[in-house]
């Protein structure tokens, strides 16, 4: 197996490089939606057989290995050559906390599942009482012989309607002290009758994210994941990694790629306004970037990131908000005509693109949340 | 302004607010856009019956000559529940050219009286957006040319279309399965289709030419642009109280999320907002009103739509953001806001084309002095 943190990451750089123009469906580039499942299977299929599917797992669990500078450029040259990340929350969310936390025979189900995408995973954290005061849920596990019993509502679980397991956060113990007390992490399997699941339209009209309603559905007390009651602090203790990775400046980078061949076919570069305000936003994306090495360096030596890391995803997601506002105003009469907007013969999708940048200052923990634990834990405010 | 006029307008914006939220308010449009309908002919004919498409249209010309400030009332409060009936279109595009133009035609009646509804096309493309000049020809009582962004038509009905005849403009009327017509849609944000029609050696029939024309055109694009304003912010105003009203309600850690201050400060931000341009935009609306000259009108039509467009795209935009992700659903009625809001920004100028205007009107201006 190849050793590519033994690569320099130039040379690693060419080797993620020509794999993905090599091998990726050119049809799947920038996909403007989340795909099901089947609409990239035939993509999943080349990377799981190149072994690429999981590039943080360490390889012993069928993992990439790499280190965190390997990481991130895999991650950049992923984002900048359009390549969908996938159905990979299994990937990104539950492997990472079954590798750190699950039992031996936890990792030799599960992880091998999610390789190969036999499992599909959701999220469900978030409930209608619980979106920011997360702690809030009131979903509840109760105990029943080998089983636990789940009852209560999920909501925002990004494409439950195409998964076929969910990791939850669910309520194990109704008397605590504090709300973040009796708190499990569970395992589910979404096809069983006390599971149903409703798809929720967005205002763009698109049907990514649901709410599973449990009623007396049932998973065996063997998915439950670390301790009992415990689960609060696995689930928060984030690795240092997602905190970076959530501020990376892919979609910023994207979104300008995409203003900048929009604004040249419609002429706007020999606009002075609009030669200001892009000069600005590339200039955020470019100084974004030199302040997210500032942090991937400090990754690079090992060391662990502190909360300040926060900076970083409020900046980019209002930066990558504000390159998709500006596209809306270079297409000025056509600015609220959805589907492709024709420039020669590529089409580019400003409303699409706008309505992807809405959400990103809301999830991945919102601004103003981040805000707050910035002004906290950085400013100590 | 007297107290007269306003108790008028007061009764004016009573009776309209009540026709539409007693037609559904924000839900209908929601429907409307679901069943793909475009509009609701029964909301339309009581409109019609209010008398809503003929306030600004003076008396003598069939109309109840209460001028721009009573069609601005009008227009907030359509934009209060973004009802998707081509109301501005209709009573500033298309009635307000013919009773410029032709005062006597019987169609200007039928508009006023919602029996009938044209859309006016009179916009052009060129590589970069709207062109400045318009190319469509009226030759021979034969139509030929490309017009787009066409507001309120719908398949196969008939149109108003400005096209250049001898050296002056004219103002036809087409059947809208005349030959030579090809007519596309595009799918606006809102869910409305705008289009864009070509016509080949289509038979027309000429309402008015001469020089007539092109004024009545440019005051009708100026009220049209006012209105839209207007529209605009009816519409901020409900995102704001739907917003208002959610973070007094919405709890996360054991409080109303309106108790946080940094959630105070941005709503009274979107407070101040939205009264700047309701000032803004009434304001303009009744310089326009009285008498004022023609670059005057541009003018103010432009400050009040570069007004509106901003403080609608932010508090629309602010909203989501303070909904949380609920805001993102369609189910939740800001996102339709949002979504309108984009549609009409986007039509007859967004922010930025009426502050240059604006600017270079003023430069005329004072040039001329
Ligand atoms: C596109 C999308 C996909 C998602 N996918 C998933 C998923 O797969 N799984 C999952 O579990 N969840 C998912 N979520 C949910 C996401 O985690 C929540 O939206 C997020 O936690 C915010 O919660 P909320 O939407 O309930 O907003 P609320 O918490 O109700 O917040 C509403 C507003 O109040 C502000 N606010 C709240 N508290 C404070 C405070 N203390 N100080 C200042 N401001 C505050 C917020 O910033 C926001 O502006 C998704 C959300 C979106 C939009």
């Amino acid at each position: 197996m190849t050793d590519w943190n033994a690569l320099s990451d130039d040379e690693f750089r060419a080797e993620v490089r020509g794999f993905f123009e090599a091998e990726y469906p050119e049809e799947l580039r920038h996909l403007p939606h989340r795909p099901k499942f089947a609409e990239i299977q035939h993509w999943h299929v080349k990377l799981h057989a190149k072994g690429w599917v999981a590039p943080a797992w360490p390889t012993e669990f069928g993992g990439m290995g790499l280190e965190a500078a390997k990481l991130l450029i895999y991650y950049e040259e992923q984002q900048r050559y359009g390549v969908n990340r996938g159905r990979d929350m299994g990937i990104q969310m539950v492997g990472p906390l079954i590798i750190k936390f699950g039992t031996q025979e936890q990792k030799d189900h599960w992880l091998p599942r999610i390789l190969t995408c036999e499992n599909i995973w959701c999220q469900g954290y978030s409930e209608p009482g619980a979106g920011s005061d997360l702690a809030n849920l009131r979903t509840s596990a109760a105990i029943d012989g080998d089983d636990f019993v789940i009852n209560g509502q999920k909501t925002w679980t990004t494409m439950a309607h195409d998964a076929t397991h969910i990791f939850m956060l669910v309520r194990t113990n109704q008397n605590t002290e504090r709300k973040q007390q009796g708190i499990s992490f569970i395992l589910a399997q979404m096809d069983q009758p006390g599971v149903e699941v409703r798809t929720i339209t967005t205002l763009a009209g698109e049907t990514e994210f649901c709410e599973v309603f449990f009623d007396d559905a049932r998973t065996p007390r063997a998915n439950l994941v670390g301790e009992i009651d415990k689960g609060w602090s696995m689930a928060k203790a984030l690795l240092s990694f997602e905190r970076i990775f959530i501020g990376n400046p892919g979609l910023a980078q994207n979104a300008l790629a995409q203003l900048e061949t929009f604004a040249k076919g419609r002429g706007a570069f020999d606009d002075a306004v609009f030669r200001d305000r892009f000069a600005e936003v590339a200039l955020d994306v470019e100084d974004h970037a030199a302040l997210y090495s500032r942090f991937a360096d400090q990754l690079k030596r090992g060391e662990t990131l502190g909360a300040d890391v926060s900076m970083l995803k409020i900046w980019v997601t209002e930066t990558y908000q504000r390159i998709t506002e500006l596209m809306i105003d270079v297409a000025g009469p056509d600015g609220s005509t959805l589907g492709p907007l024709q420039i020669g013969n590529i089409g580019v999708d400003v409303l699409a693109s706008f309505y992807k940048a809405r959400p990103s200052t809301i999830y991945g923990g919102s601004n103003e949340i981040q805000r707050n634990i910035l002004s906290k834990a950085v400013l100590g405010l | 302004m007297s107290t007269e006029h306003e108790e008028d307008l007061r009764l004016l914006r009573d009776s309209v607010s009540t026709l539409l939220d007693r037609a559904g308010g924000v839900a209908r449009a929601r429907r409307v856009r679901d069943e793909g309908k475009g509009r609701d002919n029964d909301v339309w004919r009581e409109l019609a019956e209010a008398g809503v498409l003929g306030v600004a249209t003076p008396e003598n010309a069939g109309g109840l000559g209460m001028g721009l400030s009573a069609a601005g009332v009008i227009a907030e409060e359509v934009g209060r529940v973004i009802a998707p009936e081509p109301v501005v279109p209709t009573l500033a595009m298309a009635i307000g050219l013919l009773h410029r133009t032709c005062p006597d035609v019987p169609v200007l009646a039928a508009l006023i009286a919602g029996e009938t509804t044209l859309a006016v096309a009179w916009q052009e493309r060129d590589l970069r957006g709207v062109s400045e000049t318009i190319d469509c020809r009226f030759v021979g009582g034969k139509l030929t040319g490309s017009k787009d962004w066409i507001m309120g038509h719908a398949d196969g009905a008939p149109l108003l279309v400005i096209a250049k005849m001898d050296d002056g403009l004219a103002l036809v009327q087409v059947a809208g399965d005349a030959k030579g017509v090809t007519a596309k849609s595009a799918r606006q944000s809102d869910g409305s289709a705008q289009y864009s029609i070509s016509f080949a050696a289509t038979p027309a029939s000429v309402l008015a030419e001469g020089p007539l024309v092109a004024a009545a055109l440019s005051e009708a694009v100026a009220d049209a642009t006012a209105l839209t304003a207007a529209e605009l912010l009816g519409l901020s105003g409900a995102a704001l109280e739907l917003t208002l009203e959610y973070i007094k309600t919405r709890e996360q850690f054991d409080k109303p999320i309106g108790s946080f201050q940094v959630i105070q400060h941005r709503a009274v931000d979107m407070k101040i907002m939205q009264e700047i341009a309701e000032a803004a935009v009434r304001e303009a609306l009744t310089v326009m009103d009285n008498a004022a000259t023609p670059l005057v009108r541009l003018r103010q039509a432009s400050r009040a739509k570069a007004r509106a467009c901003t403080a609608a795209q932010q508090i629309t935009r602010e909203s989501i953001q303070l909904h949380g992700a609920v805001g993102y659903t369609d189910e939740f009625d800001v996102g339709l806001l949002l979504n309108r809001a984009l549609v009409l920004s986007a039509w007859l100028g967004d922010a930025a084309y009426h502050r240059r205007r604006w600017l270079e009107i003023r430069d005329t201006e004072e040039a001329a002095q």
